[in-house]
C-alpha cells in the first residue's frame, strides 16, 4: 500500500511547478492508493489535476493559505470543506494528518507529540516547514515530507547571517558552498540517524542525544551573534565589488523540493524520503515498526 | 468492323485477337497478323468506357502491339521493308486502328539505323491530329509518347522537346474538350474522370523534365514559357491546378528558384476558382525542402534574389488583382509565405511583421465580424502551429512580440475567447522554460516586458461573468447567486488562465538580462515586478489569483537584498541603497496586500491577514521590529475589521501565535508585550467558548520562547529567551476557568484533557519553579478531569445490548479494557474541536464535523475518556526516563 505525502507546493504564488524529475517519477506509477496534501496545496488548477492522476484517493488538509473550502473548478463546484486535521488508516496503522500552521510552538515535537495523542494516531504526517524531517518519538513515527516545489517560505532561513564578511570575494565563495555542503549532508545525517534509530529501536533518550547532534552541527555554522563586532574591525579595508551570486536556494530559505512515500505493510512502514538536489533526485529509506 | 457490346466480351475479342495475331507472327503471315492486331484495335474505339475500362483494354493491346513492334523490327529489311509497311498500314479502314498500327510500324522503324527519324517523328505527331475524340485521343497520344520513350533523336534536346511539348498541348485540349462532352449534369462525373486520367497528360511533363534535364537555359527560355502560356489559355480550374502543381514538382528546385516571377506571374491570370494557395504552398514547400537538401549536405543554398520579396510583392498584387479572394484562400497562401520566411530568414521578424501586418488590414477589410470557420487561419498564423520545422519555443514567441507590432494588433482584432486560447498556448510555451529543458528566456528590456504583457491583457482582464458561471451552479443546487457565494465564505473557484499569469511573473522577474552589480539587479528586479504589479491590477478581482505571487517576489527581493548587504563588505553607500531598498520593498508589499484587500474585499480576507503576518516575520528576521511590528498591527486590524467568520477567525489567530512565537526583534519598545496581550485578548473574545479555551491556553507559549536552532539558540544554553512563567500559568488558569464553564460537557472534559496536556508540556519544558506549573497543580487538574469524567459517564445512554458491559465498565472508568463492539464508531477531536471518526477501512477519507451528533453521544463520550486514558498513559511511561514524573497521580 503507498500513500503519497506532498506538502506546501505553493503554486502558483510561489512555485511555477514540481521539478520535473518529480512528475515523472510519480506519473508512470499508477500503484499510489492513497495522496495526502498536507497544505498550501489547493491554488493551482494544474497541480491539483496532477495529483489526481497520480491517485484518484487524494486527501487534504488546510495549511495556511488554503481557504475553508476545497476550491471549485468550472467542472465541479463542489463544496466540501478542508480540515485542520483528519485522520487516515492503512494497514495497522493510524496516520495523523495536519498542516502545522496551527502547531504552537511551530514543528514542535512535544506539540507535535501531543497531537498524536489526541488524535490516537500512530504516524503523525506534519508539514509547513519545508523541510523533510522523519524522526520517532515515544514510539510514534513523525514524518515532514518538506515542500514538493521546495519554494520560498518566511520561516527563519538557514543560512541567513551564517557568514562573516571577509574581504576575498574568493574565499567567500568557497565558504558558500561548504556550508550548503554542510547544510545538505546535514540534512541526510538527520534522516540517516534517524534510520539507525530505528535499527536501534531506541528510546527518548537515545532520541534528545541525536538532537544534540543536530543542534552542534548547526551551529557550527553560524556566528551571526559576533557579526557586528567584526564588522568594525574590517572598517578600514577595500570594500569588494557588488558582485556576490546568491544561490537560489539560499533566497529561499534553503528549501529543497522533496516528497515522502509511505509503504505500509500490515505493521511495517517504510518511508522513501526523496528528495531533488542540483538536478538530481536522491532517495532516502526509514523503516519504522508499530509497537505493540 | 465494329466493337463488342460489353466490356467483357471487347476483353474476350482483345485476347483473342491476340493470340491470332502472335500465331501468323510465328507463321511469318504478316498481313494476317496485321489484320488482327486491326481487329484487336477496333476495340479502342468502344465509346461509354470509363478511363479505367478503357485503360483495361489499352495495356492488354500495349504488350500484344509490342510483340508485333519486335518481328517487325528484327525482320526489316530480310522480309519487308518497314517504309513500306508505314505506306501500307495507311490503308487500314478505321482511324483509331489505323494510327496505333502507324505508331507501331513507325517506331519499329525508328528502332533502325537508316530510318528518317525526325520525319517519321513528325509525321506521325501530325497523323494523331486525326483523333479528336478526348479518351482515345489521349491514349492514342499516351501511346505515342510510350513507344517513342526510348527512340528519340539523341543530342537534339530542342526537337525532343518540342515534340512532347506538342503531344502535351494536344493531350492537354483533348483533356480540357473532356469536360465538356455529354449532357450538363454529368459535369461533376466528367471532372471525376478527369482527374483520373491526368496521369497521362502530367506524364508528358516528367518526359520534358528528362529531356531537359539540368538544362536551366532552355526550360527558362524555351520550355516554361510555352508550358504556362498554354496552362493559362486553356482557362479550365482541373488543368490548371494540377498543372501547375506537377510543373512545381517535376523539375528541380533550382529551375524554381531560377523562375519564381513567371511562376508566380502565371497564377495571376488563373481561373478564379482555381485554388492558388495550393500552387504556392507546393512551390514554397519545394523551396523549403531545398533548403533543408542543402543543409544537409552542408552547403550553403545560394539564391540571388530575395525570396522573402518575390513572395511579398506577388501577394500585393494578388491583393490588388483579386479583391474576390476569400479569407479561407488568402490567409493561408500568408501561412505559406510565413513558412518560407522563418525557413528561410528566421532571424528577419520584420517580414513576419509584414505579414502580420497585411493579415491585420485583410481582417480590418473584411468589415465584419470573422465567420468561426475562418477563426482557426488566423490562429494558424498567430500560434505557428504547422510548420513542422519551426521549433515553437519560449525566445520565438517572445522575438514575435517585442519585434512584431503587426503581431499584437492582429491578435487583438480577434474575438476574446480566441485570443485567450492563444495568449494560453504562448504562456504555456513561456512557461515550459522554467522546466530543466533547456529552453531559456531573456526578458531583456522592460519596453519588452511591456510588450509581453500587453499580449497578455487581454488575460490579465477576463472576468468569468455570473452568466456564465449560474448554469453549472444552479444545476448542483447550491447557491443562486454565485458572485455573492464567492465572496462570502472563502470558497475559490480555481482558474487555469489566471494560474499561468502568476506563474509568469515568477519567470519575468528571474529572466533579466544579468548586471555586474547585484544592487543593479535587484533594482531591475523591482522595475520588472512594479511593471507586473501595474499590468495585473488591471485584472480587478483577478488579482486575487496574481498578486499574491507578485508578494512572494518582493518577498524574495527582501531576502535578496539583506543577503548581499550582509554578506558583502561593501562601500558606504551601497550598504545603505541596499537598506533603502529593503524599506522601499516592504512598502511596495505593503501596498500590494493593500490592493488586495481593497480590490477583492472579504473574499480574501484570510489572505491578507496572512501575508501581513508573513511579512511580520521576515521583517523579524531582519531585525527590523518597527516595520514587523506594523505589519503585525496590520493584521489585527484585517481581524479585528474585517474577519468576522468564526471558523476563520480561530484559525487565523492560532497562525498568529505560532508566528509570533518565534519573532526576536520586537523585544524593545514593548512592541512584543503590547502584540501578544492584544493576541491573548482577542482569544479570550471569541464567540465560541472552545475557541477561547484553546485560544488562551495555547497563548501560553507566546510567554515561553523555545529555541531556534537556525539562529544559534540551544534550550540550555540560551539564558536570554523570552519566559515568563507567571504568566503561562495565567493563562492556563484562565483557560481552565472556561473549560470548566463550558456547557456540553463532552467539549469541557476534553478541553481540560487538552490544558493538562500542555501543562505536560512546560513541566517536561522546565523546572516548575520557573515555569509556575507545579507538580500540586497538575495533580489538582487530574483529580478535576476525573470527577467531571465520572459525571460525563453518567450521561451515557444504555442501550439492551450494551448493558452488561457498560456496567462493568462503569466501576473502573480508566479501565483500559474498553472492548469494543464491532460496530461501535470511533471518534477523536482534532486540534479546532472538530469531531472525527476515525475510519475503518484502508484509505477512506474521516468523516469530520463541527457539531456533535447526539446519534452517537456514547461514542463522542470515548472522545475525553480515551484522550485522558492516552494521557495517563503517557505520563506512566515518562516515569522511566523523569523521576519529577513519579509524583504525578493518574
Amino acid at each position: 500500500m503507498l500513500v503519497l505525502a506532498l506538502s506546501d507546493a505553493h503554486i502558483p504564488d510561489r512555485a511555477i511547478d514540481l521539478p520535473l524529475k518529480f512528475k515523472k517519477l510519480l506519473g508512470v506509477s499508477n500503484k499510489i492508493s492513497q495522496a495526502i496534501l498536507l497544505g498550501n496545496c489547493t491554488k493551482s488548477y494544474e497541480f491539483l489535476k496532477f495529483v489526481n492522476d497520480v491517485s484518484s484517493n487524494v486527501v487534504i488538509v488546510r495549511g495556511e493559505y488554503d481557504n475553508g473550502l476545497l476550491p471549485a473548478s468550472k467542472h465541479s463546484r463542489t463544496r466540501e470543506s478542508i480540515p485542520i486535521n483528519t485522520v487516515v488508516k492503512q494497514g495497522d496503522f493510524k496516520i495523523g494528518c495536519c498542516s502545522g500552521y496551527t502547531v504552537v510552538p511551530k514543528s514542535d515535537p512535544l506539540s507535535l507529540l501531543a497531537l498524536a495523542r489526541q488524535l490516537d494516531v500512530d504516524i503523525l504526517l506534519w508539514g509547513g516547514t519545508h523541510n523533510v524531517e522523519a524522526f520517532t518519538l515515544e514510539g510514534k513515527f513523525f514524518v515532514n515530507p518538506g515542500s514538493c516545489t521546495g519554494v520560498f517560505n518566511t520561516d527563519w532561513p538557514f543560512s541567513i547571517e551564517d557568514e562573516d564578511k571577509q574581504e576575498d570575494t574568493e574565499k567567500k565563495k568557497d565558504q558558500n558552498e561548504e556550508t550548503n555542503q554542510n547544510q545538505e549532508t546535514g540534512q541526510h545525517q538527520d534522516i540517516k540517524e534517524e534510520d539507525d534509530q530505528n535499527k536501534q529501536n531506541q528510546n527518548q533518550e537515545n532520541q534528545n542525544q541525536n538532537q544534540e547532534n543536530q543542534k552542534l552541527e548547526e551551529s557550527n555554522v553560524d556566528h551571526s551573534q559576533d557579526k557586528d563586532e567584526h564588522k568594525d574591525e574590517d572598517e578600514d579595508e577595500e570594500p569588494v565589488e557588488d558582485d556576490l551570486e546568491l544561490p537560489e536556494l539560499d533566497i529561499d530559505g534553503s528549501n529543497t523540493p522533496s516528497f515522502c512515500l509511505l509503504d505500509i505493510q500490515g505493521s511495517t512502514c517504510t518511508l522513501y524520503i526523496y528528495i531533488y538536489i542540483d538536478g538530481e533526485v536522491k532517495v532516502d529509506k526509514v523503516v519504522y515498526q508499530k509497537e505493540d | 468492323m465494329s466493337y463488342s457490346e460489353t466490356l467483357e466480351q471487347a476483353l474476350i475479342v482483345v485476347r483473342q485477337q491476340a493470340v491470332l495475331m502472335q500465331r501468323c507472327i510465328q507463321q511469318r503471315k504478316l498481313m494476317d497478323a496485321l489484320k488482327h492486331a486491326s481487329m484487336m484495335l477496333t476495340e479502342l474505339r468502344k465509346p461509354d468506357l470509363s478511363p479505367k475500362q478503357y485503360y483495361e483494354l489499352y495495356i492488354m493491346i500495349f504488350d500484344s502491339l509490342s510483340l508485333l513492334s519486335s518481328y517487325l523490327t528484327d525482320n526489316h529489311p530480310k522480309l519487308h521493308h518497314l517504309a513500306d509497311l508505314y505506306e501500307l498500314v495507311q490503308y487500314a479502314g478505321n482511324v483509331v486502328p489505323r494510327l496505333y498500327l502507324m505508331i507501331t510500324v513507325g517506331t519499329s522503324y525508328l528502332k533502325c539505323a537508316d530510318s528518317p527519324r525526325e520525319e517519321i517523328l513528325k509525321d506521325m505527331i501530325e497523323m494523331c491530329r486525326g483523333v479528336q475524340n478526348p479518351m482515345r485521343g489521349l491514349f492514342l497520344r499516351y501511346y505515342l509518347s510510350q513507344r517513342t520513350k526510348q527512340l528519340l533523336p539523341e543530342n537534339a534536346i530542342e526537337f525532343n522537346a518540342n515534340f512532347v511539348i506538342t503531344n502535351f498541348i494536344e493531350m492537354n485540349k483533348l483533356w480540357v474538350r473532356l469536360q465538356h462532352q455529354g449532357p450538363l449534369r454529368e459535369r461533376e462525373q466528367r471532372t471525376k474522370e478527369r482527374k483520373e486520367l491526368q496521369i497521362l497528360i502530367g506524364s508528358q511533363l516528367v518526359r520534358l523534365s528528362q529531356i531537359v534535364d539540368d538544362n536551366l537555359v532552355i526550360y527558362r527560355d524555351n520550355i516554361l514559357p510555352v508550358i504556362l502560356e498554354q496552362v493559362v489559355q486553356c482557362r479550365d480550374v482541373v488543368s490548371q491546378e494540377y498543372l501547375l502543381d506537377i510543373v512545381c514538382q517535376v523539375f528541380p528546385d533550382e529551375f524554381h528558384l531560377s523562375t519564381l516571377d513567371s511562376l508566380l506571374e502565371s497564377t495571376l491570370h488563373m481561373h478564379p476558382d482555381v485554388s492558388i494557395n495550393k500552387n504556392v504552398l507546393t512551390l514554397i514547400d519545394r523551396l523549403n525542402g531545398y533548403i533543408d537538401r542543402k543543409e544537409q549536405e552542408q552547403e550553403t543554398a545560394q539564391v540571388d534574389s530575395d525570396l522573402f520579396k518575390v513572395f511579398w510583392n506577388y501577394l500585393k498584387t494578388l491583393n490588388e488583382e483579386r479583391p474576390d479572394l476569400s479569407l479561407q484562400q488568402f490567409v493561408p497562401l500568408i501561412e505559406s509565405i510565413m513558412a518560407l520566411s522563418l525557413r528561410w530568414y528566421p532571424d528577419n521578424l520584420s517580414n513576419l511583421n509584414a505579414l502580420y501586418g497585411f493579415t491585420a488590414q485583410k481582417c480590418k477589410d473584411y468589415g465584419k465580424a470573422i465567420p468561426q470557420s475562418a477563426e482557426y487561419l488566423f490562429v494558424n498564423l498567430l500560434i505557428l502551429q504547422n510548420f513542422e520545422y519551426v521549433k515553437r519555443s519560449a525566445a520565438l514567441f517572445y522575438n514575435i512580440i517585442s519585434q512584431c507590432e503587426s503581431f499584437r494588433e492582429l491578435l487583438s482584432l480577434q474575438n476574446v475567447p480566441l485570443q485567450k486560447s492563444i495568449i494560453n498556448t504562448i504562456l504555456d510555451t513561456l512557461l515550459s522554460t522554467s522546466t530543466e529543458n533547456g529552453d531559456v528566456l531573456v526578458i531583456d528590456s522592460k519596453t519588452n516586458l511591456e510588450n509581453l504583457l500587453s499580449v497578455m491583457e487581454p488575460l490579465i482582464r477576463f472576468r468569468v461573468t455570473a452568466t456564465t458561471r449560474r448554469p453549472s451552479n444552479s444545476a448542483l443546487g447550491l447557491s443562486d447567486d454565485p458572485t455573492e457565494d464567492e465572496e462570502g465564505n472563502g470558497s475559490w473557484v480555481l482558474d487555469p488562465s489566471q494560474e499561468k499569469l502568476a506563474k509568469f511573473c515568477h519567470l519575468a522577474v528571474r529572466s533579466l538580462p544579468k548586471e555586474s552589480k547585484q544592487y543593479r539587479n535587484v533594482e531591475n528586479q523591482v522595475e520588472y515586478l512594479l511593471l507586473l504589479k501595474n499590468w495585473y491590477y488591471k485584472g480587478g478581482k483577478n488579482i486575487k489569483y496574481t498578486y499574491p505571487a507578485i508578494i512572494t517576489n518582493f518577498w524574495k527581493l527582501i531576502r535578496k537584498s539583506h543577503l548581499l548587504k550582509s554578506r558583502q563588505k561593501l562601500t558606504k553607500e551601497t550598504e545603505n541603497n541596499y537598506s533603502n531598498m529593503i524599506k522601499q520593498l516592504f512598502k511596495y508589499a505593503s501596498r500590494c496586500i493593500n490592493d488586495l484587500f481593497n480590490v477583492c474585499g472579504s473574499s480574501v480576507i484570510d489572505t491578507v491577514y496572512k501575508l501581513n503576518i508573513q511579512s511580520a516575520s521576515l521583517a523579524d528576521q531582519l531585525s527590523l521590529g518597527e516595520i514587523a511590528y506594523d505589519f503585525f498591527s496590520q493584521a489585527f486590524t484585517v481581524f479585528e475589521e474585517s474577519l468576522s467568520d468564526l471558523n476563520t477567525q480561530f484559525q487565523a489567530l492560532v497562525y498568529m501565535m505560532q508566528s509570533l512565537q518565534k519573532t526576536r526583534s520586537l523585544y524593545q519598545e514593548n512592541y512584543y508585550d503590547s502584540l501578544i496581550v492584544r493576541c491573548t485578548l482577542h482569544g479570550s473574545r471569541l464567540l465560541r467558548k472552545q475557541d477561547q479555551c484553546r485560544a488562551v491556553y495555547l497563548c501560553s507559549h507566546l510567554w515561553w520562547a523555545t529555541e531556534i536552532a537556525v539562529i544559534g539558540e540551544e534550550e540550555g544554553t540560551t539564558t536570554d529567551f523570552y519566559r515568563e512563567g507567571k504568566r503561562v500559568l495565567e493563562c492556563l488558569q484562565r483557560s481552565l476557568r472556561v473549560a470548566d464553564s463550558t456547557m456540553d460537557n463532552i467539549q469541557s472534559c476534553q478541553l481540560m484533557i487538552e490544558i493538562l496536556n500542555r501543562c505536560l508540556y512546560y513541566f517536561i519544558h522546565g523546572d516548575e519553579h520557573d515555569t509556575h506549573v507545579s507538580v500540586k497543580y497538575i495533580n489538582g487538574l487530574i483529580e478535576l478531569i476525573k470527577t467531571n469524567l465520572k459525571s460525563l459517564k453518567l450521561e451515557e445512554q444504555v442501550s439492551e445490548q450494551q448493558q452488561s458491559a457498560t456496567r462493568l465498565q462503569d466501576l473502573h472508568i480508566d479501565d483500559q479494557d474498553t472492548t469494543e463492539l464491532p460496530s461501535r464508531k470511533k471518534f477523536v477531536m482534532g486540534l479546532d474541536g472538530t469531531y472525527i471518526e476515525i475510519p475503518r477501512t484502508n484509505g477512506t477519507p474521516a468523516s469530520i464535523s463541527n457539531k456533535l451528533n447526539s446519534v452517537y453521544i456514547n461514542e463522542m463520550i470515548h472522545i475525553p475518556l480515551e484522550h485522558f486514558d492516552r494521557t495517563c498513559e503517557y505520563i506512566v511511561n515518562q516515569r522511566e526516563i523523569d523521576d519529577r514524573f513519579k509524583v504525578i497521580v493518574v
